[in-house]
Order: C-alpha cells, then structure tokens, then sequence
C-alpha cells in the first residue's frame, strides 16, 4: 500500500474505534497511548481488546502490539479479508459497538464478509441491531453498497447477560459512489419497531401505543411493528426499546432509540424514543447525528469528484473524527451553512474532494 | 435577527486551524447559544443539552447521545410539537427550517 510505514500517533482512548478504522482503510499505521494511563484501572478494557481481536480475524496480515501494561498499542493493519467470521462480544458493551466499525470496513474486503456476532443486541451507548439494519445500512447504500447488504436478527439479548445473535451480510465494491444530498426532503412517514423479551409481551404494546398517541398528530402513515420473539430466540435475559426512524420524501432518516430501565413504565421509555425522534427531525439536514460519521467517511472515500451533503451541527464525535480524517487522509472538508440568508438555520452543507480510494482488497484477488 | 448573527459559526476554522478540544468546541456554542436566547426571547429555546460539564475523560467511545427525560422536556409543550410541523408532508404553512 502507497502509505504503508507511515505512523500516526495518538493518545488517550478516545474515539479509538474510527482511528483503527482509518488506520486500517489508509494503511497508515497507528500507535495509540496514555490509554487510561491516569486511571486506577489502567489500560485497554476488555471490549477494547476484543475489537482488535475482531479486527484481527476480519483482516489478513493485521499486526497489533500491545505493551505490557495495556496502555498502549500499536497496529500496523494488513489487508482487509472478509469471509465467514464468528466472534463473541464481552457482555460489557452491546453487538453496535463492534459492528459500527466493521460497516465502515467490510466494504472493502477481498472477499463479502459474512459475519456472526453474539452478545447484547441493545443497549444504551451504540446503535441497536435494529437501527443499524433499518438505518445504517440505508446509509450506506446512498453510496452504492447494497446488493447482498444484510442484517439478520436472529437472538435477541438484552443486558446484562445478553444471548443474541446477529449475522451481517455484506459485497464488496470497487469504489463507493460520490454522494450528493443536499434535499432533506419532508417527513412522510415513520416507522418503528418495539421489542419486549422475557417480559409480558403486552409492553410492546403500550410503547407503541404512547408513542402513537405524540406521533398522529403530523402525518397518518405510522408503522410501528411489535416484534415477537420466543424461548431460545429471546436471549437470556429480560428487556425491552423502542426503535423509531423518519424516513423523508428525499428518503433522508432520522432515528432514535429508548431502552427499558428498571422502575421506568413502558410508556415512559415510548416518550422518551419519540421525543428524541423529534428532537432528531428538529436538527434537520439530509443525515442524522448518530450518521454523520459513517457518512462523512464514505464521503471520502468517493470518487474523485466533490460529494456533498447536508446535516445539522457536528457532534463532539464528528468534529474529533474530521481532525482524525485529515491526519490519516488528509482529507478536509468544507463545510457552510446551508442557509446563509437565514440567521437561524443551524444546518450545514459539508463538501470534500473524494479521495478516489480503491478496494486494494480486491484487487489482489 | 441581528442579533442572531454570531451563531453562523466558522466551523472549518475551529475544527481544522483551532487547537480547542471537541468539547470545547460544542460547549462555546451552547454559551453563544444562552446568550442569544436572552437577548430573544421569541428565540426556541430547544434542548439546551446540559451535558457541557462533561469531560473528555469521561466520555466512553459510544455513538448514542445521551438524552436525559429533562433535556426532552420541552417536547411536553403543544407549542413545540406544533414548530416543527412544517418538516412533515402534511405541514403546510411556512416553517422555520427544511423548507422545499
């Protein structure tokens, strides 16, 4: 690879996800310190850990060293591989956590990855297996991966003792398309999918129904599907969410999740999923906040021509993951407001020149 | 709306030629943000996230924000459901933002 040798140096465990993602995309290696250095428990944790080993299999040639004290490693990645690959994810963060970064890769494997993956299917932190079969991959088909693009829920797990299993189906492209989205279109409909498993099932129920009751107002085409599972298939142990997405006429989407809590009523949790779905709808834009990143790297990996598109404010993620893009691409994006007549108008139009990246992958097949 | 004005924010300079972290970065809006809010009352006061205390220590690499129930109090006000019906097929009077 052109940029092999190549270091990039970080420090902290921040973000470290997108960085072993760039790293591995540009072939630039990377070495990251000081991982929770200060801490009274210092070092990697061991859903860290088991992402690099995920990492590992996904990729062939992949060489991650890790000091003795786990505060630092480096990873020099080797090709991305693909094929049928199993893994087990620590109880301590949901199957999102892992799989977030393998979308951004499995793209550009030598061969379509087929992936299993077991743990919790849906928690508090990452993206649910639902918004990222009903969301994400949407996403990732505005830029031309979607023949054979699939997410299976087999065995839902809920925390803390998890039990599901998903399989994630993907191809492989020579290069993603240049996007250019700049219409955020109207809302014309809202779908959502409610789950509860080894609970009474009637929870599922109630959260669509409270969430109807906010929801009716603006449009009539709502969906909200109650999704069964039964014994082995409903994991180990018990919980419930309520998963919702607004899809517009320019099939732009914004989502937005709530988890069972202990104490909370079924129908709060429904309130709180749908008024974070407003709250997401508010911020406008063609992408939506939990997206952006995901987007805005297949951005560069277009196509030489300029891609543009329209999204509200950058989170605190974005903005570190734009830093971390130009340092391993060198890549930077241009970014505007959408609106400039209009004061009040928090969107912004991003733009950047595709990098042109090649699925080296595939090429030496 | 003058007054708005210092919202438009150079984002390619604080992101790319600023040595300000991430945080710090988001929470200088949401003080620009307050300030505005006072000096409009008209202004939507929208999720005011309350989280700008948050270190970057702290912060777990996680994709969700977390909403608390109080940052989505606001949705509770029929005022407020009803701004955004212009985002909908079905709004047809003039809304603030996304406007075809």
């Amino acid at each position: 690879m052109a940029h092999s040798g190549s270091l990039i140096h970080f420090s902290g465990h921040q973000y470290l996800r997108n960085r072993l993602v760039l790293s591995i995309l540009s072939g630039k290696h990377v070495r990251v310190d000081k991982i929770r250095s200060e801490d009274k428990n210092p070092g990697l944790r061991d859903f860290e850990i088991s992402l690099l080993r995920l990492l590992e299999k996904v990729t062939n040639g992949t060489i991650i060293e890790i000091s003795v004290t786990g505060t630092a490693i480096l990873l020099k990645p080797g090709i991305i591989l693909g094929g049928p690959v199993s893994h087990e994810c620590p109880l301590s963060r949901s199957i999102g956590y892992f799989l977030e970064p393998i979308i951004m890769l499995a793209p550009f494997a030598k061969k379509p990855l087929q992936l299993t993956l077991r743990g919790i299917t849906t928690d508090d932190h990452d993206l649910s297996v639902d918004l990222i079969r009903t969301v994400s991959l949407p996403h990732v088909q505005l830029f031309g991966i979607s023949d054979g693009l699939e997410l299976r829920i087999k065995k839902r797990g809920s925390p803390p003792s998890g039990g599901g299993e998903i399989q994630f189906l993907c191809p492989v492209v020579k290069q993603v398309k240049t996007l250019n989205f700049i219409e955020p279109g109207k809302i014309k409909r809202i779908r959502g999918i409610a789950h509860a498993v080894r609970v009474n099932p009637q929870f599922s129920n109630r959260m669509i129904e409270a969430s109807r009751s906010v929801l009716n107002r603006y449009i009539p085409d709502i969906y909200l599907y109650s999704d069964v599972y039964k014994g082995e298939e409903s994991g180990k142990s018990p919980g419930y969410a309520l998963s919702l997405l607004a899809e517009s006429t320019t099939s732009a989407i914004h989502c937005s999740e709530a988890v069972s809590q202990p104490g909370v009523p079924p129908e709060d949790i429904a309130l709180h999923a749908t008024r974070a779905l407003l709250d997401e709808i508010k911020q406008g834009g063609c992408v939506d906040r939990k997206h952006q990143t995901l987007v805005l790297l297949m951005m560069v990996l277009g196509s030489e021509d300029v891609g543009r598109c329209r999204m509200g404010p950058p989170t605190l993620r974005t903005i570190q993951f734009l830093r971390d893009v130009k340092d391993f691409f060198g890549t930077s994006f241009k970014i505007v407001p959408a609106e400039p007549s209009d004061a009040s108008s928090t969107e912004l139009v991003y733009s950047c020149y595709g990098s042109g990246y090649d699925n080296v992958s595939r090429r030496l097949a | 709306l003058h007054s708005r004005k210092n919202r438009q924010k150079d984002w390619m300079k604080l992101i790319y030629s600023s040595s300000l972290t991430p945080s710090q970065i988001l929470q200088d809006e949401k003080a620009a943000n307050h300030e505005d809010d006072e000096a409009d009352d008209d202004d939507d006061d929208f999720f005011k996230l309350q989280k700008g205390s948050i270190l970057d220590d702290e912060h777990i690499d996680m994709t969700k924000d977390i909403l608390t129930t109080d940052d989505l109090k606001a949705w509770g006000d029929e005022e407020m459901l009803d701004s955004i019906r212009g985002l909908f097929i079905t709004g047809s009077h003039d809304a603030a933002e996304g406007e075809a």
